[in-house]
């Protein structure tokens, strides 16, 4: 501990090439925690409590995009253990713009049953019966709601793009979940549709399965799926959040992606440390040749070399995780905005992301500086006040 | 008879040079009294900076004997050696080596840093060493602030700062004014004369040299000339053995 002052002094020498150093660790390391926290995200387990658990999706093996029949949802909601199952299907259109900053999520539903399978879902304005006797209507998301200053009984008007047919539906409710950011989608009756586009009837994107319990939740993919095993619409039911991972997941392996991007950031990191903490020591070979004249010894030389080293990762490092930290509440919401917004809500501060930062920041300085530590506490005394600086 | 301070037997220092193996010292024997001021000259290549080395313990030797105050260091391992420079040797520098981010006063505190003496007592020792180059109004000053001479004289204090009995100075005055190399010179000597040091210089300096109180020539590695000052003359004694041995020193 004696000794920190030196290794702290040695850290700000160079100024400018320390503020550099840094900043290549603080930036590299936000990303890294960003693209740790969504993979941690994806993964994050169904919440405890029932109300939301046990939800299953059922969409075509082949792809999100090729729909299934809609008869498929009554004969799963037959199955013993399902609670109830409904119809899902993506109508996406326009609404004001196609701007990313006015997309949400808009699906045809069957209301009676999206209301037994949603069961987490909490109306806080209008009503369920409302929305169930008028035919037009619609149910929002309180946070769309208020971004958009919408009131009950208001027309809004879906241009349609993957189908053509313009619809205009009345608020009829508006919802909330439980998990923050994840309220911003309309779901208006299939009926509806069908209706103004007959061609639509028939057939439905997903099927949202409601599982009476955990062993039902964990038996009942398999049985959906060797139901429809050898009809011209075979399945692919997985979990809730398996699926929205798997939604993602249509764009590549993500996570592998996201790992590997991780790994580059940081071995670039790794690579500016390095080099400035040779950098460090090649302009030092004489003033460490004059502590080990005075008795420092070859231990001990190497422990400040490499302790500046940590000093400067570690400084990098921690910042990284403050601005992390900072900017996290700002990040969310930029997600809950974007098409993967759906995740937003498991979107926070992971201890386990922080201490993976933490860790990242340790074995850069560590794997940085202990080259450059050998090398200082190895070279001969004599050799090194041969040096000119 | 008393044990000599240092006792060098049958030294020698050879390097290694891809296939070729050159021969520094050949066999030098050396002593040198405790309380000694010892100028040691000779031509570039001669073999004095590796004596020097050798002598302070930061070089090993290829072959032969080095004690210093009664313990062998030829054979002392790694740590222990890096212990006994702590405890037992100065050093000072013809560039004067300061370490550019410490201050004066941080400067002088770095080999009191291996110790276990408190922060207190360290701070009394290097006001000592201070007080005694007289920088202790410097203490606060980086070396940048300083004067050729002022650096020399922290270098000295750093080398006095734990308070070792031998003070080993490579050409102390070499990178100094004549004005500035004086002041060096009368340190060295009040740190002869009046702490009991004993000094091993290397000087290409007659001037220097004459400082001391006796003057060793190496020439290739062997030990030519051994002259000693006599009585209480020792500055006109040793300019004479300079003036004699004139022909030795190359001058720039």
């Amino acid at each position: 501990m004696r000794l920190f002052p030196l290794v702290l002094k040695n850290v700000f020498r160079k100024k400018t090439r320390t503020a550099l150093t840094i900043a290549s660790t603080v930036l590299p390391l936000l990303v890294i925690c960003l693209l740790a926290t969504f993979v941690r995200a994806l993964e994050r387990p169904d919440p405890a409590a029932t109300r939301g658990m046990f939800r299953l999706v059922t969409r075509h093996q082949v792809s999100l995009a090729v729909p299934i029949p809609v008869t498929y949802a009554d004969r799963i909601a037959r199955l013993p253990g399902v609670v109830a199952a409904t119809k899902f299907t993506w109508f996406g259109g326009v609404y004001v713009d196609k701007s990313a900053k006015n997309f949400f999520p808009r699906f045809a539903v069957e209301p009676e049953t999206f209301l037994r399978v949603f069961d987490d879902a909490r109306i806080l304005e209008g009503s369920n019966e409302e929305w169930l006797a008028d035919r037009t209507g619609c149910v929002v998301g309180v946070e769309s709601y208020r971004k958009y200053g919408w009131r009950l009984g208001q027309k809004v008007t879906l241009v349609g793009d993957i189908y053509p047919v313009n619809l205009e539906l009345t608020i009829r409710g508006v919802y909330d979940l439980p998990e923050k950011g994840t309220a911003r989608a309309i779901f208006f009756n299939r009926t509806y549709l069908e209706e103004a586009l007959p061609s639509s009837a028939g057939q439905t994107g997903t099927v949202y399965v409601k599982a009476a319990d955990a062993a039902a939740a964990g038996r009942l993919p398999k049985e959906i799926d060797a139901l429809f095993e050898n009809s011209p619409a075979p399945t692919k039911t997985e979990s809730e959040k398996a699926f929205q991972t798997g939604f993602i997941e249509q764009l590549g392996n993500v996570k592998l992606l996201i790992g590997a991007i991780g790994f580059v950031i940081g071995l670039v990191v790794l690579l500016i440390s390095a080099n400035t903490m040779a950098l460090a020591a090649r302009e030092r070979v004489t003033e460490i040749a004059v502590l080990r004249t005075l008795g420092y010894t070859k231990r001990t030389v190497f422990g400040l070399v490499l302790a500046e080293s940590l000093a400067l990762s570690l400084t990098g490092g921690l910042l990284g995780l403050a601005l992390f930290s900072l900017l996290e509440p700002g990040l969310k919401s930029g997600l809950s905005n974007s098409p993967a917004g759906a995740f937003a809500s498991n979107f926070k501060l992971f201890p386990e992301v922080l201490a993976l930062g933490f860790v990242i920041a340790v074995g850069v300085g560590v794997l940085a500086g202990v080259v450059p530590a050998l090398r200082s506490a190895r070279r001969p005394i004599v050799e090194g006040l041969r040096q000119v600086a | 008879m008393a044990e000599p301070f240092i006792r060098i037997e049958n030294l020698v220092k050879a390097y290694q040079r891809d296939t070729q193996s050159l021969t520094v010292l050949s066999g030098l024997n050396l002593v040198v009294d405790e309380g000694e001021f010892l100028a040691l000259m000779g031509p570039s290549g001669s073999g004095k900076t590796t004596l020097l080395n050798l002598v302070a313990g930061i070089d090993r030797p290829t072959s032969g004997r080095i004690a210093v105050g009664g313990q062998e260091i030829h054979g002392m391992g790694e740590a222990a050696l890096a212990k006994w420079r702590s405890r037992n040797v100065g050093f000072i520098f013809q560039l004067y080596n300061l370490v550019p981010v410490l201050t004066a006063f941080e400067n002088v505190e770095l080999p009191l840093l291996l110790t276990d003496l408190s922060r207190a007592r360290r701070r009394k020792q290097v006001e000592l060493a201070l007080s005694i180059v007289g920088l202790t109004d410097r203490m606060d000053h980086y070396p940048r602030q300083l004067s050729g001479g002022q650096e020399q004289r922290v270098a000295i204090a750093r080398a006095i700062a734990t308070d070792p009995k031998l003070l080993v100075a490579d050409e102390p005055t070499g990178d100094l004014d004549a004005r500035s190399g004086e002041e060096i010179l009368v340190l060295l000597e009040r740190l002869n004369d009046e702490f009991k040091k004993t000094v091993v210089m290397v000087t290409h300096d007659p001037r220097a040299a004459a400082r001391a109180h006796r003057l060793v020539h190496l020439d290739k590695g062997v030990l030519k000339e051994d002259i000693r000052a006599e009585g209480g003359k020792k500055e006109v004694g040793m300019a004479a053995a300079i003036a004699a041995s004139a022909g030795f020193e190359p001058r720039p």
